[in-house]
């Protein structure tokens, strides 16, 4: 309930926070939602479990422990391996165990300088009294305790509040090592707009814009209009395609009644038109802005004169 | 291709993409090979091609409107922020550096809250005794009957000696380590450092309880005349396995007391803080409970000559005394 509310309130789609490197150019990274971070942790506990299997099967093949005592062996194997597991993975692959970099997420360091083995180690310590305690004790359970399933609930349903309620999404080992998860970014470099240009029709000088027509948008417009474009450059079936171009005849008729264009575009021109709008529309915009004025959206006007 | 009448941002990105697409290459090599693996040149230019992202990522979001380029530039200085900043140490040089150095000197800063850890499981230890010989009926209130296994006031004498000197050792080793390490102390040593956060009242009571059982448990024994063979019996791992307990408490308390008397700081900073030494303290108590655990699964089936029992658990003991007083101390 509480964190769907949470979600409406931003308008946001992704959770992201910022870190700051030595750099002193401040980055903002995805933090990972508690149901990758789940994925990732069920995908180690399966291959921590799986290794004491394997050495569970091997000592009793060769019957170096009774039967009786095979389930306490096999306990404190999963034990010794699980412990160092999380802590030497993390510090070899720089915050990523098997599960993590599976799901792409990643432990970094809230401060904005390199994990230290003292945080991996402390959040990992902690992930023992957080997950692995009220899950054996949740295993163990019978219905003869009562009071001991309400405890186990309780501190599970509590360890799971802590991620859920804090921005970061942090575990209480987190908040004590300092550290928080994040998706890894993808760089992918898409063609600059502005630089490609395909269109062979487009010649020089045959849309212009004056400069009281680009006054009228901000970033946000010019951003929407980007993505438009992009859209419409790699847009595949014929279905889409009639879509599109409903679409951006629409656009284009918007965009002319607000500019006071007054010539009417063809239909084999309308993505030209709309490349050179938006050409136009980014140097304008960018002119203004290396002049300290950053208009957001296009109700820049009236929040200026609110001011 | 000539293309003189490019927007601003556009020919800032024209200029630059070439750096960029090397970083790019840099950064998936150091993530998939690691640092250390990359040649002097390759290390260099990641660096430097870094700091030059940087700068890229904070003169595009002053001039460039670009929502792709903007989102590719704070991706790939992330990406290239985290292999540049990646933790340098091998596992190598964090194990030794923390038996030589860290642990030891976590401890001697601490040894106020330890010393604390060791005083309640006395003072439990003290009441407990002393509770038996007024009424041996509170060794029931005192000692869980899967603990006790049948040794208690009703017992024979003769029945508590078998108990101490093992006549026909016949679980194996492994078995007892295992059982030993999920055994009662074990998960008192886990429970006294977790529930040291909650204002260290608990872990001050359990360990406290902890002794009461320890004392009554040895006032029974004492009554028999079993005072010296209950010292071999338990000596051998006690020794390692108490001091464990107590050690964790210490690391327990210091995480209340982070809370409970922050100073100047804000309560969650002093936790950190506090966390330094206690995780220390935390893995030095694991580390010598499964000691004790080797001990128990191993050396108490073996031997089973009382004072070479009192002369190998106190031995241990001081080696881990001298390891904690002398380990990491300057050379001067």
């Amino acid at each position: 309930m509480k964190w769907r509310r949470r979600e409406k309130k931003k308008p946001a789609l992704y959770n992201r926070d910022e870190l700051m490197p030595p750099e002193g150019v401040p980055l903002h990274l995805e933090v990972a939602g508690v149901g990758a971070r789940m994925a990732a942790q069920i995908t180690d506990i399966l291959i921590t479990g799986i290794g004491a299997i394997a050495i569970i099967i091997l000592l009793a093949m060769i019957n170096l422990t009774s039967p009786q005592t095979l389930g306490a062996v096999g306990m404190m194997l999963f034990f010794i391996i699980r412990i160092p597991y999380y802590v030497l993975t993390e510090l070899a692959w720089n915050g990523q165990t098997l599960g993590k970099k599976l799901m792409k997420i990643k432990v970094v360091s809230h401060d904005g300088l390199s994990l230290s083995a003292h945080s991996l180690v402390v959040r990992n310590l902690m992930k023992e009294a957080e997950i692995f305690l009220p899950g054996t004790l949740v295993l163990t359970l019978d219905a003869a305790s009562p009071i001991s399933s309400l405890i186990a609930f309780a501190w599970i349903i509590g360890t799971l509040l802590v991620p859920i309620l804090n921005k970061r999404r942090q575990r209480l080992g987190d908040m004590i090592a300092g550290t928080y998860v994040i998706h890894l970014p993808m760089p992918v470099l898409l063609k600059d707009l502005a630089q490609s240009v395909p269109q062979p029709q487009l010649k020089k000088g045959k849309f212009n814009f004056l400069s009281h027509q680009l006054d009228h948008y901000g970033a946000f417009e010019l951003q929407t209009l980007e993505d438009l474009l992009r859209a419409q450059e790699n847009r595949t079936s014929a279905q889409m395609n009639a879509h599109q171009n409903a679409t951006i005849e629409s656009v284009i008729e918007k965009i002319r009644r607000k500019i006071s264009y007054a010539d009417p575009v063809s239909a084999p021109d309308r993505v030209a038109f709309l490349r050179a709008f938006y050409n136009a529309q980014r140097a304008h915009l960018e002119q203004k802005q290396l002049f300290g004025e950053r208009r957001k959206n296009k109700f820049h006007a009236e929040q200026g004169d609110e001011k | 291709m000539e293309q003189p009448d490019l927007i601003r941002s556009a020919r800032f990105r024209k200029e630059r993409e070439e750096d960029w697409a090397r970083l790019e290459k840099l950064v998936a090599k150091a993530e998939s090979q690691g640092l250390h693996r990359m040649s002097f040149d390759e290390a260099r230019d990641l660096a430097a091609l870094y700091r030059e992202g940087t700068t890229s990522l904070a003169i595009a979001r002053e001039i460039s409107l670009d929502k792709a380029l903007l989102h590719y530039l704070e991706a790939l200085t992330a990406r290239a922020y985290l292999s540049v900043y990646a933790p340098q140490e091998s596992v190598h040089g964090v194990f030794s550096r923390f038996l030589r150095r860290g642990a030891p000197q976590a401890m001697r800063r601490s040894w106020l809250f330890i010393a604390l850890g060791f005083l309640c499981m006395g003072l439990g230890a003290l009441a407990g005794y002393l509770l038996y010989f007024d009424d041996p009926a509170w060794y029931y209130v005192m000692m869980p009957p899967e603990l006790a296994g049948g040794r208690g006031p009703d017992a024979s004498t003769s029945y508590l000696r078998s108990v101490i000197y093992d006549e026909d050792p016949d679980a194996s080793g492994l078995g007892a380590f295992a059982t030993f390490l999920f055994s009662h102390n074990t998960r008192i040593a886990i429970f006294v450092f977790g529930l040291g956060v909650f204002l260290c009242a608990p872990a001050i009571a359990l360990t406290f309880y902890n002794g009461l059982i320890f004392g009554s448990f040895i006032a029974l024994h004492v009554d028999r005349g079993l005072g010296w063979d209950i010292a071999g019996w338990l000596s051998i791992h006690g020794v390692t396995e108490l001091s464990a307990i107590c050690i964790a408490c210490g690391g327990g308390l210091q995480l209340g007391a982070a809370i409970l008397f922050p100073g100047q700081l804000s309560r969650i900073e002093s936790l950190r803080q506090a966390g330094r030494d206690a995780a220390k303290l935390a893995i030095v108590a694991a580390v010598m409970l499964v000691a004790a655990a080797l001990l128990e699964g191993f050396g108490r089936q073996l031997i089973q000559d009382m004072n070479t029992r009192l002369a190998i658990g106190w031995g241990i003991g001081l080696l881990w005394l001298l390891w904690f007083a002398l380990g990491g101390r300057a050379r001067s």
